[in-house]
């Protein structure tokens, strides 16, 4: 037994010397370490993801022909367009770019690429595509409409008049990335437009280039030497797979990542009382909400759908589970953006006078329902209060939390809730999916309208209103358009009822400056600086 | 004329019996894989997630949800996708995981490495301590050390191994700072080592890369560890019981009767013959570490099969779960037919 245990005693002080080097250094001066949960990005393939994560990356990989700034998002400024011509008639964008870009590959960077890219989007037609396509761009007319002309100007010419600023947001998106066509060109497999490469490979000319990429593990980005716009003070960006808040927050807290992402509540609670970590909020374009289907016949009934507004407990959770993931909001444009009316959240929790709306809409003895979430932080403690709230008011809700996005999509529910995310910064962003609904049928199957899928045949003045908006070119008119759509969606008793504007928070610790979270999804490294801890 | 039989030389009927074996053996393996597929196929469409919601986010509109539906071949009819998926698998053709966009059987060969690395470790850890503490605990049964080996065997069998490894990330990581806080290798030595084998330990020491192999050790340990407490738990509670039951025969009093010393009875004689019970013991510990250690990867973030087919799962990625759960079914048959051999090895009975 002697010699066990002095073999036990070998064998511990083996592991503790080998461990001794395993110290918790900081993260080196000029690398940044980002914690994040990967399991939703989903390839790096500008035209075709939709995706929070991903899309950060792919904003330092490639450049853009515009770009809006993360501390004024409705300012668009130039990227590789220099400047920019709009036609009188408001419909033909002239961009001239610049001539001093090299793509990773060593490639010069052309209008030629621009166009490639353009259309490479629309044509694909994947998710993101509705960028540009919402605009009247097709896979037919996209040739004759987006063209190059010599090597620095690129014309793209739209069917219809817009408001400027709308297509010029759009071309400020990660979508339209501009990609080293040549490089494409040469690894296209079939008809699949190079997607199989793109997905997994870099062909941009932005202030880093993809090192390694191992989905679910690890991303190393290194700064790009030959950048335009001069090198990056990161000379290395790594992002590390940590599914579990709890490991990110331990992490964090010992200075081996510099940014956690997507926290729990309580994680994040706890490391606003760290004094080296900050806690950064960016605010999003998108709303926590309600869908009542108005294909269910009580509550198409206007006092049952008003009823609904009094069972969300907005102090409550603004002071508790939404701290960091939203602000209240009842009203439908997002804060800070034309037509905004911030202050104005008339509502607040009152289940007795939901219970005198469903009297008075003829339930009395109240109703069931059937009520849809999704088990994650933190959209399924709001459904979780909504419930109670409602069993006061009368109201029982069968609470069934699952993955019910395609339920919700096909209109097969009565009552769900979870949260959307847009990505231009102006009311139109929302509005149009919310409040528009070209036609209401089953068999339109328009799922990409959040009014469809609510089944709600939105009055035709409000719509009209929403079209006439985005093509408004004066501005202020416009914020006077949007600031009476707002009152009016505000009256409707919507079967869309917004609660919180979201929000995305990041733990980030104090030595790192200059890394701006962006509500437009264009988070940059290349501002990115450290200092000692 | 010589009398006597003649050296054994195996006819042809020999040749056909044994051809007839291996077939038999073979068909068994295709007909049990072939099985497994049509279960997790069918399982695999019967889970609520939806793969193309999964590919383009929530809020994408029909259009784009139609032509990612039919990209994904959704659209034909679950006999015709299956009958693709088993031709494709019979060139050896895994298809794609759309949540990496890399061929499911890149992704295997990279994360099945670091899975069997660590139920490697963690299979050393339990065979070597657990065996002898079993072995110890029965020869001295009733004695403190047998207390010690049942409070092993409890505590090992009764924790939660992930609530376990979140303890150790508490204590050794964020309060003593002795081990890193988890993956496979520290961050900054990420890319300097990669293949031949995929054991991340043994190729950093191939390539003579200390301080890789030294990283890649450090990360290893804790995780290894933990899965090694909980087998050890297991393996010792059953080398104990196959101990006391050789023990108990009547060979064993003959032995003694016949002068042999108490280390010769004990391991040349009762432990030679629990060599096969043990045997399977530790094949099904293996295969329950190679298949079953998600917990402990997610934990400390370890990049492996079982992480990867959760992952898989939760997103309804149906190539890159069939694939993972073909692999692990070729394992496991794999490791009972080693087990059959090493059983007619060990045992002169079946041969």
């Amino acid at each position: 037994m002697g010699r066990n245990v002095k073999l036990g005693g070998v064998a511990l002080a083996a592991l503790m010397v080998l461990h001794a080097p395993a110290t918790l250094a900081q993260t080196p001066d000029d690398q940044l370490v980002i914690g994040l949960n990967m399991s939703s990005m989903r390839g790096l393939d500008p035209q075709e993801l939709n995706q929070f994560e991903s899309a950060e990356v792919v904003a330092n990989l490639y450049d853009r022909l515009l770009t809006l700034p993360a501390d004024d998002i409705t300012s668009v400024e130039p990227m590789i367009a220099e400047s920019w011509e709009v036609s009188e008639d408001g419909r033909t964008f002239t961009f001239t770019l610049r001539d001093d870009v090299t793509f990773h590959s060593g490639n010069p960077l052309t209008a030629a690429d621009a166009e490639y890219s353009l259309r490479r989007l629309v044509k694909m037609g994947l998710a993101p595509a509705r960028d540009l396509t919402q605009w009247g761009l097709t896979a037919e007319n996209v040739d004759e409409m987006i063209r190059a002309e010599g090597d620095t100007t690129l014309v793209v010419e739209l069917p219809e008049v817009w408001n400027s600023d709308l297509v010029l947001y759009s071309l400020a998106s990660f979508s339209t990335s501009i990609v080293d066509s040549q490089l494409v060109e040469e690894n296209v497999e079939g008809d699949d437009y190079g997607r199989t490469f793109l997905q997994t490979n870099d062909a941009g000319s932005g202030p880093y280039t993809l090192r390694t990429w191992r989905a679910n593990d690890l991303l190393i980005a290194e700064a790009y030497e030959g950048y335009w716009g001069g090198a990056p003070a990161m000379t290395r960006v790594l992002m590390r797979h940590i599914p579990e808040s709890s490991a990110q927050r331990l992490q964090i807290e010992n200075g081996d990542i510099d940014i956690a992402t997507r926290l729990s509540s309580s994680d994040l609670d706890a490391l606003a009382e760290n004094d080296a970590i900050t806690i950064q909020t960016t605010p999003g374009v998108g709303f926590y909400y309600i869908a009542l289907n108005q294909e269910n016949e009580i509550l198409a009934n206007p006092q049952v759908r008003e009823a609904f507004r009094y069972l969300i407990d907005y102090e409550g959770l603004a002071d508790t589970v939404m701290r960091y993931y939203g602000n209240m909001q009842q009203t439908i444009v997002p804060a800070g953006m034309p037509g905004a009316m911030e202050d104005t959240n008339p509502y607040a929790l009152d289940p007795a006078r939901a219970a005198e709306l469903l009297a008075e809409a003829g339930y009395p003895d109240g109703i069931s329902l059937t009520y849809y979430a999704t088990p994650v932080t933190p959209e399924y403690e709001i459904a979780q209060s909504i419930q109670a709230n409602a069993a006061e008011a009368g109201i029982t809700l069968d609470l069934q939390p699952g993955d019910h996005i395609g339920d919700f999509r096909a209109r097969n529910y009565e009552v769900f809730s979870a949260r959307t995310g847009d990505r231009m910064p102006d009311p139109h962003a929302v509005l149009q999916s919310y409040a528009q609904n070209p036609d209401n049928s089953r068999e339109a199957n328009l799922a990409g309208f959040m009014a469809w899928r609510a089944a709600w045949d939105v009055p035709a003045e409000m719509q009209a209103l929403v079209d006439e908006a985005a093509r408004e070119l004066d501005s202020d008119r416009r914020e006077e358009i949007y600031a009476e759509l707002n009152q009016m969606y505000l009256e409707s008793s919507p079967p869309l009822i917004t609660s919180f504007q979201r929000t995305d928070a990041r733990a980030i610790r104090d030595r790192v400056e200059g890394y701006e979270g962006h509500t437009t999804w264009l988070t940059s490294w290349d501002e990115v600086t450290k200092s000692a801890d | 004329m010589t009398v006597g039989s003649p050296p054994y030389r195996p006819d042809g009927r020999a040749w056909l019996s044994a051809a007839r074996k291996v077939g038999t053996s073979l068909s068994v393996v295709a007909i049990t894989l072939f099985g497994l597929l049509v279960i997790t196929f069918v399982v695999g469409r019967m889970v609520p997630a939806d793969p193309v919601i999964a590919i383009i986010g929530d809020q994408a509109d029909q259009a784009a949800y139609d032509r990612v539906y039919q990209e994904l071949g959704l659209d034909r009819p679950l006999v015709v996708q299956f009958g693709t998926y088993v031709r494709d698998i019979a060139t050896l053709d895994f298809g794609r995981s759309h949540l990496s966009r890399n061929e499911v059987a890149t992704d295997l060969a990279r994360v099945f490495p670091a899975t069997v690395e660590l139920a490697t470790a963690a299979l050393l850890i339990g065979t070597l301590l657990g065996v002898p503490l079993g072995v110890v605990a029965a020869v001295r049964r009733g004695t403190w050390i047998d207390q010690v080996a049942r409070v092993v065997g409890l505590v090992g069998y009764s924790t939660p191994i992930f609530w376990l490894g979140m303890i150790v990330i508490l204590i050794f990581y964020a309060g003593l700072g002795w081990i890193p806080a988890g993956n496979r290798v520290g961050l900054y030595y990420e890319g300097l080592v990669e293949g031949p084998t995929g054991f991340l330990v043994l190729d950093a020491v191939l390539a003579a890369e200390w301080d890789v192999a030294k990283s890649a050790l450090g990360h290893l340990v804790a995780p290894a560890l933990v899965l090694g407490w909980a087998n050890t738990a297991y393996i010792s509670r059953m080398s104990r019981s196959f101990m006391l039951e050789q023990l108990n025969q009547e060979y064993i009093l003959t032995a003694r009767a016949k002068g042999a010393t108490n280390n010769s009875v004990i391991w040349r004689h009762a432990f030679a013959n629990m060599r096969v019970q043990l045997l399977t013991v530790i094949a099904l510990a293996y295969c329950g570490l190679l298949d079953g250690t998600v917990l402990i990867e997610t934990v400390f973030g370890w990049p492996g099969l079982g992480q990867y087919l959760t992952t898989a799962l939760f997103f309804a990625d149906m190539n890159a779960v069939l694939g993972a759960v073909l692999l692990i079914g070729l394992i496991s048959v794999g490791i009972n037919l080693l087990c059959d051999v090493a059983y007619r090895l060990l045992d002169p009975r079946t041969k």
